[in-house]
């Protein structure tokens, strides 16, 4: 293919359709132009994202194994007062715990001799389902919850209400840390008992969404001409929500993250998954002599949350110009 | 106005029962034996009878709508019953002392966050959309990321390391009674809840002081010359804090029941501490009764706060 500079491919006066790919192209440059804040967000879940897919790959080691090295005060035949002093003199390998950075374990090992680096990538994935998953159920719960409570004004509204008002009444994290109590400590439990948490505050912002969208007069315009509820809700009221429904999933995110890293560091996270949370919580009680335990997977739990903060507050900016600053 | 008082009085006396009756049924649903729980053992080390004998003391033998109208009649009498785990003392006396412990805390960490979040979300709004809004912006969202076991934990670290002060967290003194040990073991978990919470505030701030400063009246005052700093402080700030003051009581309410995790590190026995810890021995009476209590704060100061807020203000109109 030899195109000259300049060439027009298309013949002139006739308006060309740009792509879909073009159009989403443009939508993301000009995004990146106007909040670049929100682009670093972009960023930072974009390669969160890619972590998690490919942990496996990226982590180097898995997270589960536990590294053994030469034990350099090894004797064949240990008295008994040697070993009495150093249990492990008769064995000729040892676990290498409590190992510093280096080439070998980016982040050192922790005290069962796992490598950290591993854990803090593989790590990535359980925070990302959580948080995607628990505010998927918020909104979708929160969506047909908040859509019955402002429709069908009256003794439902009133009583959901009153649910919605008990369920903030009790902190978030007391709240999520008593319903994970109930079952299992299982990843999928986790996300189901956040994102039922979660109900309260989705519910009431995509309720008051619905409300006012109630009032308008195409609705009024869809009701004179006999339409049922089922269809005005599904096809006039819905659409109109929907930018209320991404900016109410995108800021969620973070708070869930962060509610599972607490309730994992509090004990009563997901079992058999490597958790940030416990990470930090695991190494917390030798902070000052094996700082590396603590501080890589307590920074990683800091910047995805800021990551999917600064995306949310973008995209509420971009999507729902009244809502800001709320 | 008095018709609409006495329907949020009743609204909010049905969210208190709502969440004393949804508590009491969760707590039923939790695995574990509570009788066993209380007496320290698993259910399988105890004879079957002190099994039983024991779930006659507290109770528990009752079929669930029994132990729920003895609750219910309970708490209305505001009985709130004995500990599972502790003999010789009532519920009461551990909200007694824990409670102090919490509000200390909540108190300390709302100073820190509000004499935080006021000037960085002034100057944000006065200089919007330049470098140093978006730092500061950043700075509070990144406050708001970093959990506080994570920036807690090193800051306890820099206090060791450099040798600063010490932490006693055995001692558990009140303000009252030594309050430079006090502030000692508070100074970390303030800072760490403080800086957590400064976004919200700040945001709030920032967003009132921006609607503010396109007033006609900050016009009318920059235009008969006054100096920048008086418009800012005494037209401006003054309006665009009165919001940011009626939240101040709601996020103590919440505040006093949300710092489970900075209590449980630094060994303070407040509120959220004890609820974490009773939910493990499955202490059900002092679950119950200090998750209500914080519903009852919450709940109390939502409606205080509405009705001053058409007080202070009576463009709002109750429908």
């Amino acid at each position: 293919m030899n195109r000259s500079a300049g060439q027009i491919t298309a013949p002139l006066g006739e308006p060309t359709a740009l792509s879909r790919l073009a159009v989403g192209l443009r939508a993301l440059g000009s995004f990146i132009r106007h909040k670049p804040l929100g682009s670093v967000g972009l960023f930072i879940v974009l390669l969160f994202c890619v972590l998690a897919v490919l942990a496996d790959v990226i982590g180097r080691h898995d997270p589960d194994t536990i590294f053994e090295g030469s034990n350099p005060d090894y004797k064949a035949d240990p008295t008994t007062l040697e070993l009495a002093r150093n249990p492990d003199i008769g064995s000729p390998v040892i676990v290498e715990q409590f190992l510093e950075p280096s080439g070998k374990h980016w982040f050192g090992t922790d005290k069962f001799g796992r490598d950290i680096y591993a854990q803090v990538v593989h790590g990535s994935r359980l925070s990302l389902i959580v948080g995607l998953g628990a505010s998927v159920i918020a909104v979708v719960g929160g969506l047909i919850i908040g859509m019955l409570s402002a429709y069908y004004s009256g003794v439902v509204d009133l009583f959901i209400q009153r649910l919605i008002d008990m369920l903030q009444a009790i902190p978030f994290l007391i709240l999520v840390f008593a319903l994970t109590q109930i079952t299992e400590a299982s990843v999928l439990n986790m996300v189901l008992w956040l994102g039922i948490a979660g109900f309260a505050i989705t519910t009431r912002l995509i309720r008051s969404a619905v409300l006012s969208v109630r009032e308008s007069e195409f609705v009024t315009a869809a009701k004179v001409i006999g339409a049922s509820d089922l269809r005005i809700m599904v096809r006039h009221v819905l659409p109109n929500v929907g930018a209320v429904l991404i900016i109410t999933f995108s800021i969620g995110i973070g708070a869930y993250i962060l509610a599972e890293a607490s309730l994992s560091f509090l004990g009563a996270g997901a079992q058999g998954v490597p958790s940030w949370g416990k990470m930090v919580q695991a190494g917390r009680a030798s902070l000052d002599l094996h700082p590396w335990l603590t501080v890589f997977a307590g920074a990683a739990i800091t910047v995805i949350v800021l990551g999917f903060n600064l995306l949310g507050d973008a995209l509420r900016d971009v999507l729902d110009p009244r809502l800001r600053g709320v | 106005m008095q018709q609409y008082i006495l329907r949020r009085l009743i609204g909010a006396v049905f969210v208190i029962f709502l969440t004393g009756t949804f508590m009491f049924f969760m707590l039923r649903l939790l695995p574990g034996d509570p009788a066993a729980a209380s007496l320290g053992l698993d259910a399988g080390s105890i004879s079957p009878e002190a099994l039983e004998a024991r779930n006659a003391e507290l109770g528990l033998d009752q079929p669930a709508y029994q132990q729920y109208a003895n609750w219910l009649w309970d708490t209305v009498r505001l009985d709130l019953g004995s500990p599972f785990s502790k003999r010789g003392v009532t519920v009461w006396y551990e909200i007694g002392r824990s409670l102090p412990y919490s509000i200390e805390l909540s108190i300390l960490i709302m100073i820190v966050g509000f004499s935080v979040a006021i000037p960085i979300g002034l100057l944000s709004a006065i200089y919007q959309d330049r470098w140093v809004d978006y730092v500061l912006r950043t700075l509070a969202i990144l406050a708001l990321a970093a959990p506080v076991f994570w920036t807690a934990a090193i800051a306890t670290l820099a206090v060791l390391q450099w040798e600063l002060f010490t932490i006693d967290v055995i001692a558990q003194p009140h303000f009252w009674e030594d309050p430079g040990a006090a502030f000692t073991w508070y100074l970390v978990p303030m800072f760490a809840g403080g800086f957590a919470g400064t976004a919200a505030t700040m945001r709030l701030l920032r967003s009132q002081m921006l609607e503010v400063l396109r007033q006609d009246y900050v016009r009318t005052a920059r235009a008969k010359g006054l100096r920048e700093s008086l418009v800012i402080t005494r037209h401006a700030l003054r309006n665009a804090l009165v919001p940011v003051l009626t939240v101040m009581g709601v996020t103590l309410a919440t505040i006093i029941g949300s710092q489970v995790i900075l209590e449980n590190m630094f060994n303070i026995p407040g509120i959220g501490n004890k609820i974490i810890s009773a939910f493990f021995g499955r202490d059900y009476p002092v679950v119950q009764a200090l998750v209500l209590l914080i519903a009852v704060f919450v709940v109390v100061t939502n409606f205080v706060v509405d009705i001053l807020y058409g007080i202070i203000d009576p463009r709002i109109r109750f429908s």
